[in-house]
């Protein structure tokens, strides 16, 4: 017991005397261990992101999109006519599902750019225009006042459920823009209500905050003149099979379309698809924090071998007073381990604040294999170069080690 | 109780091989108080570091109590250098980033089991009767020489030890210090029975002792 306590003071009071060296020394493990785990965090964060997002749209979710748009390894493939779309939907085939198929809705979808005008601010916004079922569809909440309703969809009336971002943008509190009338595409507007902001956009995904949201009847008039859906969703209710789901909605448009007009796609397959891009950024990520991690270890080497080296003559010295090679191996043991631990601690303290601080404007979400790994290598980097030198010195006699410059 | 049998020393240098020892055998009985005495690199601090076992021979045998040292392991080594002999370094060899204090216990820091004294008050008795005491806290670069080498017999002595070498040991010091040094180092051996080897280039040191060894080029000589 008094021997680690000897020996631990003794590695303390060497770093009291080196300070610089020490803080070094810690630095270079801390940023090695560091660098990793928010680098990996980072990926993770992103994944759990759209895991999420996913996740609340439930996972008896179908989009039916024009062209073939999932290929047979479930991969994206570019889409019908590489990138151009030839078909896309209309009211019939909206119809034609809502009589052939038994979901809990059927939702049609056509967005487009517009410029959002009020008093005299002009600002880009996203038109969404579907039916009032597509607010309990996304979980869109109004903040202030309402949403759209059927007989709005039914009446074609001019009315506007505008995205928290747009709203601020145009009449700075949101509660303010309930009642206002907003212009875009040659029509005056009447807001019914605002959203609750739901963040995205993030991803090249829809952006809903700056949107503005009105019946597809509506639409028709002046922006969406030719009367198309890009997208239908269908959610099943939750005792429905998806698979069988999914089957019924192919034989009903088969009956207009070819086989490579549309895709049926389930969440689950989307989510895939996104979630196999995700490793891909995953393993790069991974692979700049390995090669941070070896820079950070090549430092600590460097110091630790110097530090030792540094010391022969110390360790002679303590050699002819009684020292053993394990008590100078144990010596160096122990400040490896201290430098190696504070330093490492430090980081994964530091990386869960830096963690707690982005996770307010971007996900991130901390690995405990990641901290682990990074942890053990660097100390392992850390105790190797400050033990091996230390064992080299040892094994020389004394009177070697004193003279050794 | 400590002998050496035909021990060499051999140093490669730029032209060959150099014999700072050729042949050495000496042999040093318990309680005697000898000197090795020779002039400036004939190969005193050589020898001197090979009977503390703190050098190997190129060739020939250390014996301790007539076993010999090549076959001893590293912790019955190490607990001989610590326990059984105190070294005075010609050069000190104090850890300069310890305090004089610390310096001097460093030799008890490395000992398993417990210590049958007070080693700190030993240190200060010891620091005291140098007349060094007031320099326990303070680091050795902040000594002079002399300074310096008291605190090396003082680490020397702190483990009470049966074999006590000392390279040079009044050096440093003025003829009145130096007297006090070998009054202590002749005490140790008169009344502790003590085994005290000292090396000296100064003939009026050596005949203090009871026996001289003279050493010349690396050899033993009947006398200079
Ligand atoms: N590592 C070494 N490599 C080469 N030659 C060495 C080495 N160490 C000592 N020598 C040589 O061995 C000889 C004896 O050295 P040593 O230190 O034993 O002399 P010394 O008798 O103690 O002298 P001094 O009275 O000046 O201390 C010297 O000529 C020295 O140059
Ligand atoms: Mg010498």
């Amino acid at each position: 017991m008094n021997y680690f306590v000897f020996q631990i003071k003794t590695a303390l009071s060497n770093f009291g005397r080196n300070k610089v060296r020490t803080v070094l020394t810690s630095l270079g493990i801390l940023i090695g261990v560091l660098s990793v785990v928010i680098l990996i965090a980072l990926g993770l964060g992103l994944r759990n992101f759209i895991q999420g997002e996913f996740d609340s749209l439930g996972s008896n979710l179908l989009f039916i999109l024009p062209g073939d748009v999932i290929g047979d390894d479930g991969q994206f493939s570019g889409g019908g006519g590489g990138g151009v779309i030839s078909t896309s939907f209309d009211e019939r085939d909206v119809s034609s599902l809502r009589s052939r198929i038994n979901a809990e809705f059927i939702v049609p979808l056509y967005t487009s750019n517009a410029r959002a005008q009020a008093g005299d601010i002009t600002k880009s916004a996203d038109v969404f225009a579907s039916t009032q079922e597509a607010f309990t569809l996304f979980n869109f909440e109004p903040e202030s006042g309402d949403l759209f309703n059927e007989s709005d969809v039914t009446k074609r009336s001019k009315v506007v459920v505008l995205g928290n971002a747009i709203a601020k943008d145009l009449f700075g509190e949101p509660s303010n823009a309930v009642g206002q009338t907003v212009r875009f595409s040659e029509q005056r507007f009447k807001v019914l209500g605002v959203l609750k902001e739901e963040g995205g956009g993030n991803f090249g995904g829809p952006n809903f905050d700056r949107g503005l949201f009105i019946p597809y009847t509506t639409s028709f008039v002046t922006i969406n003149t030719d009367r198309k859906f890009f997208a239908i969703y269908v959610r099943g209710s939750f005792e429905q099979d998806v698979e069988e789901l999914k089957s019924q909605i192919e034989r009903a448009l088969l009956r207009r379309y070819d086989e490579d007009q549309f895709s049926v796609v389930k969440q689950t397959e989307v989510l895939n698809a996104i979630q196999s891009i995700f490793s891909i950024i995953n393993t790069v990520l991974l692979a700049i924090g390995s090669i941070s991690l070896v820079v950070g270890g090549i430092g600590i080497m460097n110091i630790m071998y110097a530090n030792v080296t540094e010391r022969t003559k110390e360790i002679g010295i303590r050699r002819a007073v009684g020292a053993t090679k394990k008590d100078i191996l144990f010596q160096f043991l122990t400040e490896s381990v201290l430098l190696s631990v504070v330093g490492g601690v430090l980081a994964v303290v530091l990386a869960a604040l830096i963690v707690a601080v982005v996770q307010q404007f971007f996900p991130l979400a901390l690995d405990a294999t990641a901290v682990l790994v990074a942890l053990g290598i660097s100390s392992a980097i850390g105790i190797f170069f400050g033990v091996f030198p230390a064992r080299r010195a040892a094994n020389l006699t004394p009177i070697e080690a004193i003279r050794y410059e | 109780m400590i002998a050496t049998e035909k021990v060499s020393k051999v140093y490669q240098i730029a032209d060959g091989e150099f014999y700072a020892l050729k042949d050495v055998s000496i042999n040093i009985k318990d309680h005697e108080f000898v000197s090795i005495l020779g002039t400036s690199g004939s190969g005193k601090s050589t020898l001197m570091h090979i009977i503390g076992l703190l050098d190997r021979p190129s060739s020939g045998k250390v014996l301790i109590d007539d076993k010999d040292v090549s076959l001893l392991s590293d912790s019955e080594l190490s607990s001989l250098r610590g326990q059984a002999i105190g070294f005075v370094f010609q050069q000190f060899n104090l850890i300069q980033k310890l305090t004089v204090l610390e310096n001097i216990l460093l030799p008890t820091q490395y000992v398993k089991g417990k210590l049958g004294f007070d080693a700190k008050k030993y240190a200060m008795e010891l620091l005291t009767r140098f007349g060094i005491s007031e320099k326990a806290n303070i680091y050795p670069n902040r000594l002079s020489g002399g300074q310096q080498q008291r605190v090396a017999i003082a680490r020397a002595l702190i483990m009470k030890p049966t074999l006590v070498l000392a390279d040079e040991p009044t050096g440093n010091l003025d003829s009145k210090t130096g007297e006090e040094i070998l009054k202590l180092l002749e005490s140790l051996n008169e009344e502790l029975g003590v085994t005290v080897c000292i090396v000296t280039h100064d003939k009026n040191v050596a005949h203090r002792t009871k026996r001289q060894i003279f050493v010349k080029d690396g050899q033993i000589v009947a006398k200079y």
